[in-house]
């Protein structure tokens, strides 16, 4: 099995894993191992905002009352259940939980199901639902919107897992979250530049056939996508592992500015305050293949979260895509061992072109050149590297095609242009102002829609061999 | 009998002359030095009583009070042990002597004279007081003839100071002391640093385009640099590189390096210091040692490298107070140094050169991705140092790992020679053109100096705007922009320079760029 952690994957989901006393909050909901939600109870139209009174002073609506519920430390989708069908509603839940005696009539009205609910839990409710006021502040000041597994919008890929997320924190376009298509495309976060590369290339090409691309938002493998998605002017969703207000990492934030600018959505199960630690990220990813139908493996090392995320693909029976590396790359351990071990299930990543082909993303746009050829074979795919250049000066187009291929050093970028020292360097700069190169100590590199082409094949470049073999990297 | 002589003694690096007043009275035996004397002019006492004996002459078994006058000046050092020598013999009456006389240098046992720190400014200050003669170490001859205006007068011994102080002239070595006929080569100190130390050459320097670029960018111009990249990248062997890259002192230069020199201990020098100094001090070096200070107010490596410069290898890994103490020096080409004993001011204007791996594992950045790690841990190693330290590095160049291929394949760049004439006729250009080195420019001046036109200016806006940078880090984009004009002689800084220059601007680490 990989090696991939999966006790619990079937048990009660909780924020922060490994609370003391987290095995005693637990709802046994009759054995039923699918959560069955009481849609009788529902509001037909969760997404309206109504105040409706309730018994006590509360006034929130059924949707808000789901999101205070799932903030509570130690409630996830099965504990959840059983206290909606105990008191028929989540504005229900939270008002007798504020009145007297809360807790122990939480407790009754569950044991009177058939369940448990542990006391620590019960007045945590109660807590909440004083509280929840000001949480649904804070929610609504985030701009964030608020999704039941009973929203009408609420992903249809999501309800098909075996244990939905019942809420989810969504900012940006809620209709992101249920495109035509969407890829996920993860990775490992210490990604080598070809692995960046190769990510860069499949987050463009996939949202270049008008995929949606969903990812973790993580440094490396997760960040590339986002960024060729967005670079490419299509829709990415971004899943975090903490909550909004806690985004990780912070690094990411200005990413998920433009995710979110960008027609996409960023989208969290876990309440806003609540912090990355370690145990929410595999719970996450579960949501990042749940999302797509077919998730990509572009690195992993031998005990990498994408692998998590892999096993989660195969597990939910959607598509899954490995990119396969070389035997001595520690970045390539993960997914050389999935193709290894589920053969029939995770398949290989040839070309990108042919990607896309298995994805059933070919020819869908019209955005596809047909005289250039991908990395190996098949159609050019992606975003077109010569319609990026078109308005670029001599110079840049010179040294922005040098770098199409992979980064390089001044000294390699002398090499293929031939330009001096001056001028090269004066050149990146401009090339850096339109988005285009991005600089990390002494190499560069393509960002933005550059880094979302799929590079030739180095015969097929237009100044051919031009870049020595000599210039290592 | 009451015997005066006079002598100096060093402060920071200035001479204080120093009135040597020995009264040998009758009364019990004993030896008293009084006037703020320091350890090492205390101990003093018993390097004068061996150095009489062993010379053939008589320490008087009396009460000798030794006072040096000004009492309320510290006095440091062992440069007056040959004053207090001589005004003994005259005080006991075992030497006449011939008019005034002023001494310097330490004594051994066995009576052989010995040079001291800082003897330069010492003799300098005899001369500012007016003292026609000086008897000095005749190992520090060269030294002490650089001052002018004042008559050395060699003595390898307390034998052959006395045969002066009486009138005579000492012709050939004079009598021997006891010490000196037993040779000894560890007290023959070499004659001073060889004045062709290897360092390597430009040409020897595998790629590094980029860096070898900044480097001369910030050598013509005199601006901060800091060098960041894998272990093995060549960060240490370029910045040894530089010695052999920066022009001459000139004239005023030159003399108060020499005095810098002397005071340093670096002596007995032959000559005037003309080579640019180029101080590397190891990372584990103390506050102290770095600003100077301790005891006798030494020089620090910042003074030491005035009109030079200060290379700071491993930069994070130096004591952070050590760190943030050039900050000073760096704005204002000085530290000020105040201490129980008083305060001192020295002279550090040195171009600072640093280097620094980008995380502690030393491969965050590199295209393997074979950087352990964890998340962030690179930019909290860069965050070591401080904001107002960034500020003030003017040019900031990653250096990538080099291939092996690559290593085999290049070394053809451009010789020392080549690179330290450019960085010379840029230094001589931007002194006549503008009175200083870019690298010092600042404010109106800066902008004067920069003669942007409208598109220039506009340029100039919009980089600064796009990387978010402060005042000063646009400060910084004008005055190095104003090198790379100054590398073509252009008259003004146009868009183009500026855009090389932004290169040089502090770097988003790997981890923080986009994905």
């Amino acid at each position: 099995m990989l090696g991939v952690g999966r006790d619990g994957a079937r048990g009660e989901w909780r924020a922060g894993s490994g609370e003391p006393g987290s095995g005693t909050g637990t709802v046994d909901a009759n054995g039923a191992s699918p959560v069955t939600w009481p849609t009788s109870t529902a509001p037909s139209t969760a997404r309206a905002r109504r105040s409706v009174p309730t018994s006590g002073s509360l006034s929130v609506d059924e949707v808000d009352a789901w999101a205070v519920l799932v903030a509570v430390d130690g409630i996830g989708p099965v504990t959840l259940a059983a206290l909606l069908a105990a008191l028929g509603s989540g504005r229900a839940v939270l008002a007798t939980a504020a009145g007297p005696a809360g807790p122990r009539r939480l407790a009754e009205a569950v044991a009177g199901r058939g369940g448990h609910l542990d006391a620590t839990l019960g007045r945590a409710i109660a807590d909440a639902a004083i509280q929840a006021p000001v949480l649904i502040a804070r929610v609504r000041a985030l701009g964030i919107e608020v999704l039941t597994i009973e929203s009408p919008d609420y992903p249809g890929r999501l309800r098909l897992l075996d244990l939905p997320p019942p809420v989810l924190f969504v900012r940006g376009a809620v209709a992101a979250l249920d495109p035509a298509r969407s890829v996920a495309i993860v990775g490992t976060r210490r990604a080598t530049e070809r692995g960046r590369r190769i990510a860069g290339a499949i987050g463009g090409a996939v949202s270049t056939a008008g995929a949606v691309v969903v990812s973790g938002l993580a440094i490396g493998i997760d960040g590339v996508a986002h960024a060729a998605a967005v670079a490419c002017g299509g829709r990415t969703v971004a899943v975090l592992g903490s909550g909004h207000q806690r985004l990780y990492p912070r690094a990411h934030g200005h990413l998920a500015d433009e995710i979110v600018a960008g027609g996409g959505a960023v989208i969290s199960e876990l309440a806003p305050d609540v912090g990355p630690v370690p145990g929410t990220f595999p719970r996450r990813n579960r949501v990042i293949s749940g999302l797509a139908d077919a998730t990509v493996i572009v690195e992993a090392r031998e005990r990498s979260g994408a692998l998590i995320t892999a096993s989660w693909t195969l597990e939910q029976g959607r598509e899954c895509f490995v990119v396969p590396g070389p035997l001595d790359a520690e970045q390539s351990l993960g997914c050389n061992r999935l193709l290894r071990l589920y053969p029939g299930q995770a398949r290989a990543v040839a070309s990108v072109a042919e990607l896309l082909e298995d994805l059933g993303l070919a020819g869908t746009t019209d955005r596809l050149a047909t005289d250039r050829r991908s990395l190996r074979g098949g159609r050019a795919v992606g975003p077109d590297p010569e319609a990026i250049l078109a308005g670029l000066g001599a110079a840049e187009v010179a040294v922005a095609r040098a770098l199409l291929p992979r980064a390089a050093t001044l000294e390699e970028l002398l090499d293929a242009t031939g330009f001096a020292p001056a001028t090269i360097l004066a050149v990146l700069t401009r090339l850096e102002g339109q988005g285009l190169v991005v600089a990390a100590l002494g190499r560069y590199g393509t960002s933005g829609a550059l880094a979302a082409t799929t590079p030739l094949r180095r015969r097929e470049r237009p100044r051919g061999g031009a870049m020595a073999p000599a210039g290592g990297s | 009998m009451l015997a005066t002589v006079l002598a100096a003694t060093l402060r920071g690096l200035e001479g204080r002359p120093v009135r040597v007043e020995v009264d040998v009275a009758p009364g019990l035996p004993g030896f008293t030095i009084v006037g703020l004397a320091d350890a090492a002019l205390r101990e003093s006492r018993e390097r004068v009583r061996g150095a009489l004996r062993n010379a053939g002459y008589v320490h008087p078994p009396r009460r000798i009070t030794v006072n040096l006058a000004p009492a309320d000046v510290p006095k440091a050092g062992s440069a007056l042990d040959l004053g207090i020598a001589i005004a003994i013999l005259v005080g006991s009456e075992q030497l006449r002597p011939s008019g005034r006389w002023a001494m310097l240098g330490e004594l051994g046992l066995g009576g052989e004279v010995r040079p001291v720190p800082g003897l330069l400014p010492m003799i300098a200050a005899l001369a500012r007081r007016g003292a026609g003669r000086v008897v000095v170490p005749a190992d520090a001859l060269d030294e002490a003839r650089l001052v002018p205006g004042i008559e050395a007068l060699p003595a390898a011994s307390l034998g052959q100071a006395v045969e002066l102080v009486r009138g005579r002239r000492v012709r050939g070595r004079g009598p021997m002391t006891r010490a000196e006929l037993i040779p000894d080569e560890a007290e023959r100190r070499p004659p001073t640093r060889s004045e062709d130390d290897a360092w390597p050459d430009l040409a020897d320097v595998r790629g590094q385009a980029e860096a070898r670029r900044a480097l001369e960018i910030a050598l013509a111009g005199g601006h901060a640099l800091l060098m960041i990249g894998a272990p093995g990248s060549g960060k240490t062997l370029l910045a040894r590189t530089i010695p052999g890259l920066l022009p001459p002192l000139d004239q005023a230069e030159a003399q108060e390096a020499t005095v810098i020199a002397s005071v340093a201990g670096e002596g007995p020098l032959r000559s005037l210091v003309t080579r640019r100094p180029f101080r590397a001090p190891h990372h584990t070096a103390s506050y102290a040692a770095l600003v100077g200070g301790g005891p006798r107010l030494a020089p620090g490596e910042v003074t030491r490298a005035h009109h030079g410069v200060l290379f700071l290898d491993e930069l994070p890994e130096f004591d952070r107070a050590a760190r943030e103490a050039l900050r000073q020096p760096l704005e204002e080409g000085r530290i000020a140094i105040a201490r129980a004993g008083g305060a001192v001011e020295m002279p550090a204007r040195f171009q600072l050169v640093a280097a620094m791996n980008p995380c502690p594992c030393g491969w965050a950045g590199d295209p393997s991705g074979r950087c352990t790690c964890p998340p962030g841990l690179p930019d909290r190693y860069a965050a070591r140092i401080s904001g107002p330290f960034r500020d003030r590095l003017d040019i900031w160049v990653g250096l990538p790992r080099v291939a092996p291929a690559a290593l085999l394949a290049r070394g053809d760049g451009e010789a020392s020679a080549q690179v330290a004439a450019r960085v010379a006729a840029v230094r001589t250009h931007q002194v006549t053109a503008r009175g200083r080195i870019a690298g010092r420019l600042s404010g109106r001046a800066l902008r004067a100096a920069c003669l942007l036109d409208g598109t220039a200016e506009r340029a100039a806006i919009r980089l600064a705007d796009s990387a978010g940078l402060t005042a000063r880090a646009t400060e910084r984009l004008l005055r190095v922009a104003r090198t790379i004009a100054d590398l073509e002689f252009a008259e003004r800084v146009a868009v183009r320079h500026l855009e090389e220059a932004a290169r040089y601007r502090v770097p988003a680490t790997a981890t923080s760029r986009a994905g």
